[in-house]
């Protein structure tokens, strides 16, 4: 199931608040579903600025390439060098070893525009039902 | 929009929640439960594949053969009964408007099994040139039957397949599987020993229930994909089509200049003769990025050709990929920068058959 504490995009991106006006960002385990098996990720260098809802890099499948938007906008902190090395780790663990980046918010009150998890359950089981027809 | 067309399995893919794609008009699965699981499933033991989606084609009648021979770029009168042979069709400007195989079945009589890609159009060459002769009967099998491809280097153990494990590379027989009868060739598309099955709609849930029985996996385009870029062979459409000819795309192996007219002779020849400007290399990355079909080959700054198929290559863990460069660029080892996210990214060419075990359709070059 989706954490009940993580924010989602529409674009299928999740990000878990942290102290500090910081937080951890990932793809949930839809988008890691719909994707199949990723291959690849390119993330914004660290020290870099990324703007909400803007493109902040891609994953790669074995059939496609996907672009990765930012959550919130905000200035990268890190970002996960076991799932550069090892992509599958998204499709194992999407929410937790599969995370991306970690970013410094700029502006947290940006949260507030983003689905909480009922909202996002509800979100997914319409684009499934949906796929299914 | 038109209704996708359904193969005869398509019920068993819905049921088996593959994730479904519309493939040239088709509704086919991508993957059932994961690419690199199918494609691993076929590099180690077996898989199969719903390829009902090919064309199927009978050409019987006393004229047959004779007009095959004068459309495809090998000699069909050569093809002894049994046996199978990859040539091209091509135009009368050397353009290759298919590749397909043919099969010498019986007496007067062929199958020819070809894409599914602009089927129309080929018709439309083939009636052309038959026009209403009645020597030369021409009938699409490619709705009443099924075909399923089961590859893998287990194939051969497998209880049904047992009794044609004799079949040679491109032979064909006709045979019983089970309480079935069915046309079966020692064919395929991954570079992995297989067979290629062919029998009525009718068959086609009980022969795939007894391949699930016998822990073959299913496995859908994208590991079909993936597995026959691995060995090298070329997706017509893709790295070639009717703008591309034999010899640029390395296929000049299945055109015989010494054999009698067919059309597109006298231009193959003239090209021969003139030499190609460009070719169809095989590429590997030198670092993570993975090349796709589509993005820009650059050599020292300059662009000089186009990625035809590219992709990760689950055996080998890069990204390998397919394209045309001038002919200078074409050795083993030329370095070259593919365009990825805007930036140019190095590579180098390989020969084309990236993977090197199995047993692959066709002779290694480049």
């Amino acid at each position: 199931m989706n954490p009940k504490e993580y924010k989602y995009t529409q674009e299928h991106e999740w990000i878990c608040s942290e102290p500090e006006n910081k937080g951890k960002v990932g793809i949930t385990d839809y988008a890691q579903s719909q994707l199949g098996d990723v291959v690849f990720v390119d993330l914004p260098p660290p020290g870099s600025q990324v703007e909400q809802l803007k493109k902040m890099g891609e994953i790669e499948s074995v059939k496609a390439v996907s672009d990765l938007f930012a959550p919130v906008s905000g200035r990268v902190l890190e970002i996960n060098q076991a799932v550069i090395n090892e992509p599958a780790l998204v499709n194992q663990d999407p929410y937790g070893d599969g995370w991306l980046v970690r970013l410094e918010l700029s502006n947290s009150s940006e949260l507030d525009a983003l689905m909480d998890s009922d909202k996002y359950d509800e979100f997914v089981s319409r684009l499934n039902e949906e796929g299914s027809e | 929009m038109k209704p996708l067309k359904k193969t005869p399995l398509n019920r068993v893919h819905h049921e088996l929640k593959a994730r479904m794609v519309d493939f040239g008009g088709w509704d086919l699965p991508v993957w059932y439960t994961s690419i690199l699981a199918e494609h691993k499933a076929v590099r180690s033991r077996a898989g199969m594949f719903d390829v009902s989606h090919m064309g199927r084609l009978w050409l019987t009648g006393k004229k047959a053969g004779a007009f095959l021979d004068r459309l495809l770029t090998k000699s069909v009168p050569r093809l002894d009964i049994g046996d199978a042979q990859l040539c091209l069709l091509c135009l009368e400007n050397g353009g290759i408007l298919d590749d397909l195989v043919v099969y010498h079945v019986g007496v007067e009589q062929y199958l020819v099994v070809w894409n599914a890609a602009n089927i129309e159009q080929k018709f439309e060459w083939l009636f052309r040139w038959s026009g209403s002769d009645p020597d030369i009967i021409i009938e699409d099998s490619s709705s009443n039957t099924v075909m399923l491809a089961v590859q893998g280097p287990a194939v051969c153990q497998l209880k049904n397949l047992k009794d044609v494990s004799h079949l040679p590379r491109f032979g064909i027989t006709q045979t019983k599987m089970g309480n079935l009868s069915a046309l079966v060739s020692r064919t395929g598309y991954t570079g992995e020993d297989g067979f290629e099955i062919i029998t009525d709609a009718a068959n086609a849930l009980p022969l795939w229930e007894s391949f699930i029985e016998q822990g073959v996996k299913p496995c859908g385009l994208g590991a079909r994909d993936s597995l026959r870029l691995e060995a090298g062979m070329m997706l017509y459409g893709h790295d070639m089509d009717t703008r591309t000819n034999p010899f640029e795309a390395g296929l000049g192996w299945l055109v015989d200049l010494e054999k009698g007219n067919f059309i597109g002779k006298n231009a193959l020849l003239e090209i021969k003769h003139q030499g190609v400007k460009r070719k169809l290399v095989g590429f590997q990355m030198d670092g993570r990025e993975i090349p796709r079909s589509g993005y820009r080959i650059f050599k020292s700054g300059q662009e000089v050709g186009q990625v035809t198929s590219g992709g990760y290559a689950p055996s080998l863990g890069i990204g390998i990929g397919l394209g045309y460069v001038p002919i200078e660029l074409a050795t083993i080892g030329s370095e070259i920068e593919i365009v990825i996210r805007n930036k140019p990214i190095p590579a180098h060419i390989v020969n084309r058959r990236f993977y090197k075990g199995g047993a692959s359709n066709e002779p290694q070059r480049i």
